[in-house]
């Protein structure tokens, strides 16, 4: 054996993520209902489809679906604090691609709460007129001013 | 001649407040979460949005109690400030502008002549027609001469609340003053009614920004009220809606059905046959709604809904009446307005419902003649 390669290697795919406590209890009719929505557009949106979402609020849920509904999903790692207009978190859920988004007005009242679907929160995509925007004043901000007449006789 | 198209779009505005892109994304997000429009098309939402101009409004107040203003200025979302700064250019009210007398006359004049044909005209309050319409004037000016001059020129008429919808309390009987809906006196502009004693805070602000959004009248109901937000009775978005299905009912305020918190029909709610958004855009911010309270819903959305029996009647007696057999017609029509999960129990709910009740109250007045109270 006398070449690197030659070693024999297998990969061991890592452990998959343990399945949120709740999926293997007793799970209501909506909320198995739900999941299996959000199970349809991951497929969707991995297969290059658009981000989509979920509206909590408009749902008719009541609070044991809620509370059955955020154990099934479990939490992730990632968790971002919006502050633009009031204080808002997108949460990252056990599953990867689904996040709870919460978005709260500057009273701190929630305005808004979907599960939203996307390998990103579209809300954090930084759009290309902003990107050139922010390019014009970083070299705005480094750019040397032209010499003045004084510094040019002198010159 | 100025122009609300030389001013500055709605997103030039945004800017100049340090409103960022993400926080106007936010605030459209939760707008078409409330127009129950997907929630990423805030996006598409807040970038058709800055490109608009707000539109001028013009807000009329007539034969009414303010209860409906008093209810557009508790909009949490979006608030009504953010409204008026943001959104729409609100060019006379006369209940919240500073200006009184002729220059709060001239304001409104001047807003119909700037914004021909493109402003929008909002009124509260039923219009008094009996007398000349003597009822509801200002200005030394009647109700029905101020809609219809401000109507001529406008592109739209948001009708807050049942009165202005449907007439309301003032056209309760005896309607003494002739009050009537503004749909009986404007004929030629398009017309949404946004009815409630009073309107949800959210969906007349939702309305409005629809309109200013999409530039259109959306989608109406054979009321004329938008579909979005009175596409669904408050019963078949009951959170006791299950209850109703399973049979179990509260029968008095204090019984152990009020205390579980069981279906409130057979204390006279009216949510079957009543379309509106409570019970899911709810009030005082999402907090609750009348049901929710423990309160039958009175039907304050739909037409003549004062003239319609007790609000604690079970719906059957309101529209039955207190007396004789059902007819298989009425029970069809009763069973089609329960929907179809549990309809067949819900026919079964009226009757019982109603004899219940009746018996309640048979056995009362009984009490009373054996007490000799009456």
């Amino acid at each position: 054996m006398s070449r690197l390669g030659a070693i024999p290697i297998h990969v061991e795919p890592r452990p998959v993520e343990a399945a949120p406590a709740a999926l293997s209890g007793t799970i209501g009719g909506g909320v198995a209902a739900l999941l299996t929505e959000i199970a349809m557009l991951l497929e969707r949106v991995a297969q290059g489809g658009e981000p989509q979402a979920i509206d909590v609020r408009s749902l008719p849920m009541s609070p044991d679906d809620r509370t059955q509904l955020v154990a099934a999903l479990g939490s992730g790692e990632i968790e971002i604090t919006l502050r633009a207009d009031g204080e808002s978190t997108i949460r990252e859920t056990s599953v990867r691609g689904v996040w709870w988004t919460e978005y709260r007005d500057r009273h701190g009242t929630v305005v808004a709460n979907f599960i939203e679907i996307a390998p990103v929160p579209q809300i954090l995509v930084v759009e290309t007129d902003e990107l050139q925007r922010g390019a014009e004043r970083l070299r705005a901000a480094t750019r040397v001013p032209p010499p003045s007449r004084e510094e040019q006789a002198n010159a | 001649m100025p122009d609300r198209d030389r001013e500055p779009t709605i997103g030039e505005l945004l800017d100049r407040s340090g409103v960022s892109r993400r926080g106007f994304v936010k605030y459209c997000t939760a707008m078409a979460s409330l127009l129950a429009l997907p929630p990423l098309a805030g996006r598409a939402m807040a970038q058709q949005l800055r490109a608009a101009h707000r539109p001028s409004v013009i807000y009329l107040s007539f034969q009414e109690c303010t209860g409906c203003l008093e209810s557009l200025t508790r909009s949490f979302s979006p608030t009504l400030e953010s409204l008026l700064f943001d959104v729409i250019s609100l060019d006379y009210d006369d209940t919240l502008q500073a200006a009184a007398g002729k220059q709060a006359e001239q304001a409104r004049d001047r807003a119909m002549k700037e914004n021909y044909g493109k402003y929008i005209v909002v009124v509260d309050g039923s219009v008094p027609t009996n007398d000349g319409g003597v009822y509801s004037c200002a200005g030394g000016r009647s109700a029905v001469d101020v809609l219809t001059e401000a109507a001529k020129d406008a592109a739209a008429i948001i009708c807050v609340g049942t009165c202005s919808a449907f007439g309301g309390i003032p056209h309760a009987d005896p309607n003494p003053t002739g009050a009537r809906a503004v749909s009986d006196i404007i004929g030629d502009k398009p017309i949404v009614n946004v009815s409630g004693c009073p309107p949800i805070p959210e969906v007349i602000t939702g309305t409005l920004l629809q309109f200013v959004t999409t530039g259109q009248v959306p989608d109406l109901d054979a009321h004329g009220r938008p579909t979005v937000f009175f596409g669904n009775t408050i019963h078949d978005r009951c959170y006791r809606r299950p209850f109703y299905d399973q049979g179990k009912f509260a029968k008095t305020f204090d019984d152990e059905g009020a205390r579980n918190g069981w279906c409130l029909y057979e204390l006279g709610c009216k949510g079957p046959t009543t379309y509106n958004a409570c019970a899911t855009v709810k009030w005082n911010g999402g907090v609750s709604f009348p049901i929710e309270s423990g309160h039958p819903c009175l039907g304050c959305a739909e037409p003549d809904f004062w003239d319609r029996g007790s609000f604690y009647s079970p719906l059957a007696s309101a529209r039955w009446g207190k007396a004789g057999e059902v007819s298989p017609t009425e029970a069809a029509e009763i069973a089609a307005g329960a929907v179809a999960v549990g309809a067949a129990l819900g026919v079964g709910s009226v009757l019982l419902g109603r004899h219940r009740q009746k018996a309640r109250i048979e056995g009362s007045e009984k009490q009373e003649d054996g007490d000799g109270s009456h």
